[in-house]
């Protein structure tokens, strides 16, 4: 047992100088000597600590790490994941609409987030068919959060591919943490009305919550015309988590999840031809997410573990919503022609009173036929259901072995396969599916009480969207234990998703009222496929950064500096009409982030973070998510007799040319009620900015909004 | 010249021990570790006669020769002694505070001596300042058992000027008054009470306290294999050193109980590393401990 001849001890006679003879050095615990020894109390104990399960101290960790824990989750009063992710430098917050928030970290694209990897216990919750993450629909209320850790920067070594610009890897609380009862009301102003209630209990070998927790807002209020802006989200959640030892060296995890909720959409479509009126009036989802994960830990030795961890999800989103236009959108010949020539056909369909010719004969052909269509009834208005919805389907096997090879070197490895499915009419005419599978291993070397060496490569392999072998090196010196400095190289792949790549676009129109051609469906003209030929996105990242941790303040400060490159991105936004896919774009980014965390006192905690980002990107596009200046500060204390409260500054210079600034004020009292625990707490969120929220579209009434929650344990 | 050095020996040896005497362990069992330690003492004291006797082979306490020196071993020999008051004093080794609370409540016999095995509280927090100066809120759950404790420590801890924050954990299945400790508190110390601190509780509190980055001190030696980060202990050498001082004295000088003078730290290197502290170094750590030991 080498680790254990280092635990010596030094016999000392206290009091007076040590004798040198009675500087003995024993051997504890570990050696023969020590096994007989009558006065140390063995008492069987397993080795819980092992080196298998400690991870490596802050200043040692390889790459910037946020780690966001409950005490920051709850003084911050949020109500979803993405308000939290204000709270860690370089991540950009947007919303498409009040129910639709995105998350990238350093920025990209307003309307999508598709290079960060979003894990829930290790399963990842990023949609595969349609590269997002669909942050109001995970099913997991943040009252189940125990801490989220944010990996800053690529590691697809560790996490799979997609780990491109960052990892949110959200922990939930463990169910032997949750014993009891706990309910919790939240009201306020926008429609805040959310609920939750969980009850854990424990038995002799397990442990298992239960929470049930619903979500309801009215998003934001008025558009740019000033209309009501239909963004509100209602929503319901059950989560069921449960752990069992199994034996000393082995315990099962497993975890069921649901979501049903709608979100409503505004109705968007404008009619491509003239003299059209009818229209819908919403294009409202119906979003339903169901998980499903078992996890099999095994600890060979207090040096070799395993685990063995499959998940099942699915994605349901139904959305179905009326729209009208032109009898003429079901017309085959404008299907055709849209197929020869988009653009020209997009100009016949809009002019279709008078459409332009065309010099190439086929075309001007086809040009005559619609005109004539046109006039005899196709410019009739008809009405349909247009259905989007889609379903994705995943599950997930992967096998992780760390291995302590001595007691500087250790060796993490493993296998993971996924297989995805995609089904949606309208998406993929039908349904699609990926098997993906990949191998991966990082080794850890202490060469020293200064240096650690950490390298490690992933191998991957997509049926769809072929293979890639991805490395990451970092070094860390250590200048103390608590101080140290780290260089970092990584490389990361994103996978096309199947949207992007294989996207099979069409709309089958359903109930035409009035029948087309004495149909109830027809198929609307516009068609688009995806290239079926794109390559991955390559991620070449450096960084150089210090994490230190000043005791005798009690206060850890992480610094960086960054250099990011993306190579052959896919930046062409998802819309059908002449979607495009390439891997034509690339992408930097550049800057500094710090974050410092402070505990002056037992009362108050200080914490800062700041990131300035210099993105420059070829489609202009992907540079609008990326605020120059951006960060949060945050003041926390403990005002004694149960009083708590959390002032916390949001802030980013321009993310889309929108500038952000917000404060929020959150006072608690904690009271004790009969041997219960009462938490009474009001937030008070004020907008220092009249701008609106991302995009023009998103616009509150008022600059201030406040909420009250109620919260009881027992 | 045997002689010669015979009367050297005698001039060098204590005033106490110039007398022979009669030393009975006396213990449930024989098993390795007593022979090991009956060996040591022998050695320990080659002019006195050290032997071994399980608890079933002797008669009742009153029927030994009074200036026998008796040394309890376990939990047995100390219930034997304690049939009767009649019979020779003993030292009674390997009984903790917690287990003498509550097999001898505030009584404290005349002929008994209890050796305390568990680690002094006092000097376990003097390690908790010395490992983690800047931790100022102790956390030490206390079940039924060792509530008795909380006063004294209290009082310790004020005079390092450090906070003990104390949290009742009487259903250990339900782990909320742990996490709600882990919450209020920079450290956890352990008092060594088997109720709380044994091979089922071991895994939930050292996997709770490391998962908010913080660290066990105590409550033995045993638990820093599991996971803790230091402890101070006192092993077979210590106690030998403590005897034989003891057993130099009448046994009318002996005291009601005592904590063992002779100590060493173990720390747990990984556990360190992991939580980004300085190597313990346990030489240095028992010395700086040393110096601030009240009087010896």
């Amino acid at each position: 047992m080498p680790g254990l001849s280092r635990k010596q001890g030094r016999h000392v006679f206290p009091g007076t100088p040590p004798a040198p003879r009675l500087l003995l050095l024993t051997v504890l615990l570990g050696g023969s000597a020590m096994a007989d020894d009558l006065f140390i109390d063995n008492q069987n104990l397993p080795q819980v600590l092992t080196a298998t399960r400690l991870k490596q101290s802050p200043a040692a960790v390889p790459g910037s790490m946020t780690v966001l824990d409950s005490e920051l989750i709850r003084a911050s009063g949020a109500r979803d994941i993405p308000e939290l992710l204000r709270l860690v430098p370089g991540m950009m917050i947007g919303y498409g609409a009040g129910n639709q928030p995105t998350v990238n970290y350093h920025g990209s694209n307003v309307n999508d987030a598709r290079r960060m990897q979003v894990l829930i216990d290790g399963r990842s919750v990023y949609r595969a068919g349609l590269a997002t993450v669909d942050w109001s629909d995970i099913p997991l209320a943040i009252e189940d959060i125990e801490r989220i850790e944010v990996f800053r920067g690529p590691n697809t070594v560790s996490y799979g591919a997609n780990a491109l610009m960052a990892v949110v890897n959200i922990l939930t609380r463990s169910p032997a943490d949750s014993h009891g009862t706990r309910l919790k009301i939240t009201q306020g102003q926008d429609g805040i009305n959310d609920f939750y209630a969980s009850q854990g209990l424990g038995w002799e070998g397990g442990d298992l919550r239960l929470s049930m927790s619903g979500m309801q807002d009215d998003g934001f209020d008025k558009n740019q015309y000033g209309q009501d802006y239909r963004d509100s989200r209602r929503l319901t959640r059950f989560n069921l988590s449960a752990s069992h030892t199994l034996a000393p060296d082995q315990t099962l995890e497993w975890q069921l999840a649901a979501k049903e909720g709608s979100n409503q959409r505004p109705y968007t479509y404008t009619p491509v031809f003239p003299f059209v009126t009818g229209r819908g009036d919403n294009a409202d989802l119906n979003a339903k997410d169901y998980a499903g994960s078992v996890r099999w830990n095994i600890d060979f030795s207090p040096e070799h573990s395993l685990y063995v961890q499959g998940s099942a999800q699915q994605f349901d989103r139904q959305q179905v919503w009326r729209a009208c236009d032109a009898t003429l959108a079901f017309s085959p010949e404008l299907t055709r022609l849209w197929q020869l020539n988009p653009d020209y056909a997009e100009q016949v369909a809009r002019n279709a009173n008078n459409p332009p010719n065309n010099s190439d004969p086929v075309l001007q052909g086809l040009r005559n036929q619609i005109k004539s269509q046109w006039d005899s009834g196709g410019n009739r208005e008809v009405c349909g259901d247009v259905d989007q919805s889609t379903r994705e389907t995943r599950y997930d096997l992967e096998i992780q072995d760390t291995l302590s090879l001595t007691d500087t070197l250790r060796l993490l490895s493993g296998f993971n396969y996924r297989y995805d499915r995609a089904d949606s009419q309208t998406y993929f005419n039908g349904s699609l599916d990926d098997r993906t599978w990949r191998l991966f291993g990082q080794l850890e070397w202490r060469a020293d009480e200064h240096w650690i060496l950490q390298g490690g490569a992933m191998f991957e392999d997509s049926e769809l969207s072929g293979s890639s072998l991805t490395p990451r090196v970092a070094v860390n010196y250590l200048i103390t234990p608590r101080h140290g400095l780290r260089a970092v190289y990584s490389e990361a792949v994103r996978s096309p998703d199947m949207f992007e790549n294989n996207v099979n676009w069409s709309y089958t129109v359903k109930n035409l009222t009035p029948n087309v051609l004495g149909l109830h469906n027809g198929e609307y003209f516009v068609k688009t496929r995806g290239p079926g030929n794109l390559d991955q996105e390559r991620m070449r990242s450096r960084e150089l950064g210090y994490n230190g941790y000043f005791a005798d303040l009690d206060l850890s400060l992480d610094v960086k500096l960054f250099y990011d490159e993306i190579t052959g991105m896919i930046s062409e936004p998802l819309k059908n009409n002449q979607y495009i896919a390439s891997n034509a774009n690339k992408a930097r980014f550049s800057g500094t982030e710090t974050q410092l965390d402070w505990r002056l006192g037992m009362r108050d905690r200080l914490r800062l973070t700041y990131a300035y980002v210099d993105a420059w990107a070829s489609n202009p596009d992907d540079r609008r998510l990326s605020a120059r200046n951006s960060g949060s500060a945050g003041w926390m204390r403990d005002w004694g007799q149960g009083w708590s409260s959390a002032l916390f500054y949001y802030g980013d210079d321009a993310l889309n040319q929108y500038r952000y600034e917000r404060v929020d004020l959150r006072v608690a009292k904690r009271l004790r009620v009969y041997g219960s625990s009462l938490e009474l707490a009001a937030l008070w969120q004020q907008r220092l900015d009249d701008q609106p929220t991302t995009v023009e579209q998103n616009r509150y009434d008022s600059r201030h909004r406040l909420s009250f929650s109620a919260e009881l344990e027992f | 010249m045997l002689r010669l050095l015979r009367l050297l020996l005698l001039c060098l040896w204590p005033m106490g021990a110039l007398s022979a005497s009669e030393i009975l362990l006396v213990g449930a069992e024989d098993q390795p570790g007593v022979r090991s330690f009956v060996a040591a003492l022998e050695v320990r004291r080659p002019h006195d006669h050290v032997r071994f006797q399980t608890v079933a082979q002797l008669p009742r306490p009153a029927l030994l020769k009074p200036d026998t020196r008796l040394i309890l071993l376990d939990n047995a020999a100390l219930d034997w002694r304690m049939g009767e008051t009649a019979g020779p004093a003993a030292l009674a080794m390997r009984v903790s505070r917690v287990q003498a609370e509550q097999r001898l409540g505030k009584s404290r016999p005349s002929y008994l001596s209890l050796l305390w095995s568990d680690p002094p509280l006092p000097r376990q927090l003097r390690l908790t300042r010395y490992l983690l100066p800047q931790a100022r809120r102790i956390g030490v759950l206390y079940g039924p058992g060792s509530r008795f404790l909380i006063d004294e420590l209290r009082q310790a801890a004020r005079g390092l000027g450090l906070e003990i924050v104390a949290q009742d954990w009487a259903d250990l299945r339900d782990s909320r008054p742990l996490q709600h400790l882990l919450g209020s508190s920079d450290v956890l110390l352990g008092i060594d009470d088997p109720d709380l601190y044994n091979s089922k509780t071991a895994k939930n509190v050292l996997l709770s306290s490391y998962g908010r980055q913080m660290a066990l001190i105590g409550p033995n030696a045993g638990f820093v294999r599991a996971g803790a980060l230091a402890s101070t202990y006192s092993d077979q050498d210590d106690w030998l050193a403590v005897l034989d001082d003891l057993l130099d004295q009448p046994p009318t000088h002996w005291p009601r109980s005592l904590y063992p003078k002779h100590y060493g730290v173990s720390g747990n290197q990984q556990v360190a590393r992991a939580l980004g502290l300085e190597p313990i170094d346990p030489n240095a750590a028992a010395l700086a401990l040393a110096e601030g030991e009240s009087t010896p």
